[in-house]
């Protein structure tokens, strides 16, 4: 917008020395002064000097009208230097009501709700030729106090910091303080500054400004009172660009201004606009503030409707628990102490304490159940086993049996109570003493273990992975090195007969081992037949080179005689032809 | 002379299922340890077996949870907890009585100790104590255990 030439229109008078023209983002011619930094819509006559008068409206203006507009900008909080007022009084005046401008700046409220689209968006920051498109933080509804003695009226304050008022009753809502109100709202203001300055002494706020500026609000309506009275304007259908600027009275129930909503952020800097460009607010923006800021009182009461059932919030947080890893056996007290709940939506999915505990319990008691039948059906493993395994790789006729306790007391083994510390030295002396022995003794022994074992237990198909518990927990199975063990065990479970079909497998069992049985013999089958064939094409293979040997020589054979041609010529070509007639004779003799 | 007798020696295997609550009952002994080598600087000499007491009732209480509530441990493992101290059975004993569920500690319930024959302050329930009467009890710092409250 900058580079937007400032030049006059044809036919309008020129502007007073320092004036500038420019064009606002919405269309909007306007006009800036460099040196006072003041900026208006209403075209400066060079004549006029207070940029007051100009507050009037914008592209068709109408003329400035005197005296609309003393002193707003003493009332201004946010006193810009640049404070620029367009066209708050254009409504009025077409309603041929001026009305006090005092309180569009006493009450910063107006700019919050406007949309970009209608208002102007060209005001400026101080230093700048060129309005901003800042975005306009959201503002919203945020405190609600009562105003004391106007019973209905409440005093709402937004994010922002600007007020508005809000008739319970009527649902009605105003930037502009009605007459009545305004008095309720003074009071309030000084009993509230009276606590604050009590609260901390020495700080003068921002507040304390604006309520001075309310009151010097109040005193020029009283003067103003006289010439202008106040309009409170219904918002109106179909209002036009102007009445865009109009000053606003604005009711909840009716449904203006719902045209623009995707251009309501674009605005200026919020603080120039607070004062100095009183928007309208539409009435359902009005209304959805409203109603939403309801919602947060009514949050703060009352417990918001749960959509979940009980039962669902139960099952919610028994998954919390579940996924949590939480042990069941825990006192609810240490799993809180864990804090590994609360992270969790989930954890809220109960309100109380009382219920989460309750809930707990519940899960705990569920879990437990689950696991106790989980530990069943895990068949038990004998204590024997993990002991030897581990007696095979420490124990050394090095140690005595106390002495090999205290060096490994600390492994699980050892400290396994299960098994009972004499049967443990038991196995453990019985252990050293066979690894003094010979080995072919140690060996006999092993297959003596090996040829008790039934077949069922022991088989061909058993592995050494699988072998039975009563081998694995005899001291014998370990005496050997695991290297001459594991051999002399493969070949006698090679030596051994297939399992007994019905006794150890079951009927699928015996189904899937004849089938791989089956397979099996096709294999070896097919395996014989390969090889079979392979040594016919093999022979083949010889008997041709042999042919082709022989082939081979007799060709030789024959090039030769033919090289014997000498210098003999035809003659005895012939001659040999002559004779050769009797070689072939010859030839096949030999 | 005989072999001297450890512990790892005459100890017989806890019953099935201890391994599970072995953890939550060592960080019990390990709390109660910790009470016990607690510093004394300005404290009473009555104030010093609260968390004693108190860790008491915690193991004492997760046992019966346990056994009672939620039926997790066997009978065989809930005698053996008790036979091996790891919770006060005559505490429990309170506990299973009307009246008595939440008794903090059996000291409080034992009249012969007190001047007017009567329990401890912890005992009241909150109901009759005058507006906002806090109570801690001496024996075990109880804040009140009435069943009604």
């Amino acid at each position: 917008m900058a580079s937007l030439p400032a030049r006059p229109p044809v036919g309008l008078p020129p502007l007073p020395p320092g004036w500038t023209e420019h064009k606002a983002p919405s269309g909007h011619t306007y006009y800036y002064n460099k040196e006072t930094k003041k900026s208006t819509y209403t075209r400066p006559v060079p004549n006029v000097r207070s940029f007051h008068d100009s507050a009037a409206a914008p592209p068709p203006p109408p003329p400035a009208p005197p005296g609309a507009n003393a002193n707003f900008d003493l009332f201004s909080p946010f006193s810009t230097q640049n404070s620029f007022v367009p066209n708050v009084q254009q409504h009025n005046f077409q309603l041929g009501a001026p009305i006090q401008q005092q309180f569009q700046h006493g009450a910063p409220p107006q700019q919050q709700f406007q949309r970009g689209g209608h208002h102007a968006r060209g005001s400026f920051r101080g230093n700048h030729n060129f309005p901003s498109r800042k975005r306009e933080p959201e503002d919203r509804p945020k405190h609600r106090h009562d105003i004391p003695g106007c019973a209905p009226w409440v005093l709402v304050k937004t994010k922002l910091g600007r007020r508005f008022v809000w008739n319970k009753e009527t649902n009605e809502s105003f930037w502009k303080f009605p007459p009545d109100v305004m008095k309720g709202v003074v009071e309030f203001d000084r009993v509230e500054r009276d606590k604050r300055e009590r609260r901390e002494r020495g700080e003068l706020s921002e507040d304390e400004d604006n309520l001075v500026a309310e009151i010097e609000a109040e005193l020029a309506v009283a003067e103003e009172e006289t010439e202008a009275q106040i309009v409170e304007v219904e918002g109106e259908e179909g209002m036009g660009d102007e009445e865009e600027y109009e000053e606003i009275e604005v009711t909840d129930d009716e449904g203006e201004g719902v045209e623009h909503p995707s251009k309501r952020q674009r605005t200026e800097e919020p603080l120039e606009e607070q004062g100095d460009q009183p928007m309208e607010m539409g009435e359902d923006d009005m209304a959805w503030q409203l109603a939403a800021m309801e919602e947060q009182y009514a949050e703060e009461d009352e417990e918001e409707g749960m959509p979940l059932t009980e039962e669902d919030c139960k099952a919610l947080f028994k998954e919390l628990l579940d996924d949590t890893r939480t042990n069941p056996y825990s006192p609810w007290d240490k799993v809180l102490e864990e804090g590994m709940l609360f992270d969790d939506e989930r954890y809220k999915a109960l309100p109380t304490m009382k219920a989460r505990k309750d809930c707990f319990d519940e899960w705990s008691r569920d879990k437990v159940v689950f696991l106790k039948e989980q530990k069943t059906k895990q068949q038990k493993l004998d204590p024997r086993i993990p002991y030897l395994a581990f007696l095979h790789r420490y124990a050394t006729p090095k140690l005595y049996w106390p002495e090999f306790r205290r060096k490994f007391k600390k492994e699980p083994e050892m400290k396994d109570m299960k098994l009972p510390e004499k049967d443990k030295e038991k196995l453990y002396r019985d252990h050293i003493k066979r690894l003094g022995m010979k080995q072919p003794e140690l060996k006999s022994d092993l297959s003596a273990l090996l040829k008790s074992q039934p077949l069922t237990s022991l088989n061909r198909s058993t592995t050494l992975d699988t072998l039975p518990t009563s081998i694995l927990a005899d001291v014998r199975y370990i005496s050997l090195p695991a290297s001459i063990r594991d051999v002399l065990i493969e070949t006698y479970i090679s030596t051994l007969s297939p399992a007994p079909g019905g006794i150890a497998a079951s009927a699928e069992e015996e189904a899937e081992a004849a089938k791989r049985r089956a397979e099996k013999e096709r294999r070896e089958k097919a395996l014989a037949e390969r090889e079979r064939r392979v040594r016919e094409d093999k022979r083949r293979q010889e008997r041709e080179l042999a042919f082709g040997k022989g082939r081979l020589r007799d060709e030789e054979m024959e090039i030769e005689r033919a090289m014997k041609f000498g210098k003999g010529g035809l003659r005895g070509q012939l001659g040999s032809v002559d004779r050769e007639d009797e070689t072939p004779q010859e030839s096949e003799g030999e | 002379m005989p072999p001297i007798r450890t512990a790892a020696r005459s100890k017989k295997p806890p019953p099935d299922g201890f391994e599970d609550i072995e953890d939550t009952l060592l960080e019990f002994a390990n709390k109660m340890k910790d009470a016990e080598n607690a510093p004394h600087d300005g404290k009473k000499k009555y104030e010093m077996l609260w968390p004693i007491f108190q860790i008491t009732h915690q193991r004492s209480r997760y046992i019966y949870d346990l056994y009672y509530e939620k039926e997790a441990i066997s009978k065989q493992l809930y005698d053996w907890l008790l036979k091996n101290g790891y919770a006060d059975a005559m505490l429990i004993a309170k506990w299973k009585k009307q009246g008595y569920e939440k008794l903090c500690c059996t000291r409080c319930i034992q009249t012969k100790e007190t001047n007017f024959r009567s329990t401890c302050i912890c005992r009241v329930p909150k109901a009759q104590l005058s507006e906002g009467q806090d109570v801690q009890c001496v024996n075990c710092g109880c804040r009140g255990c009435s069943s009604g409250d």
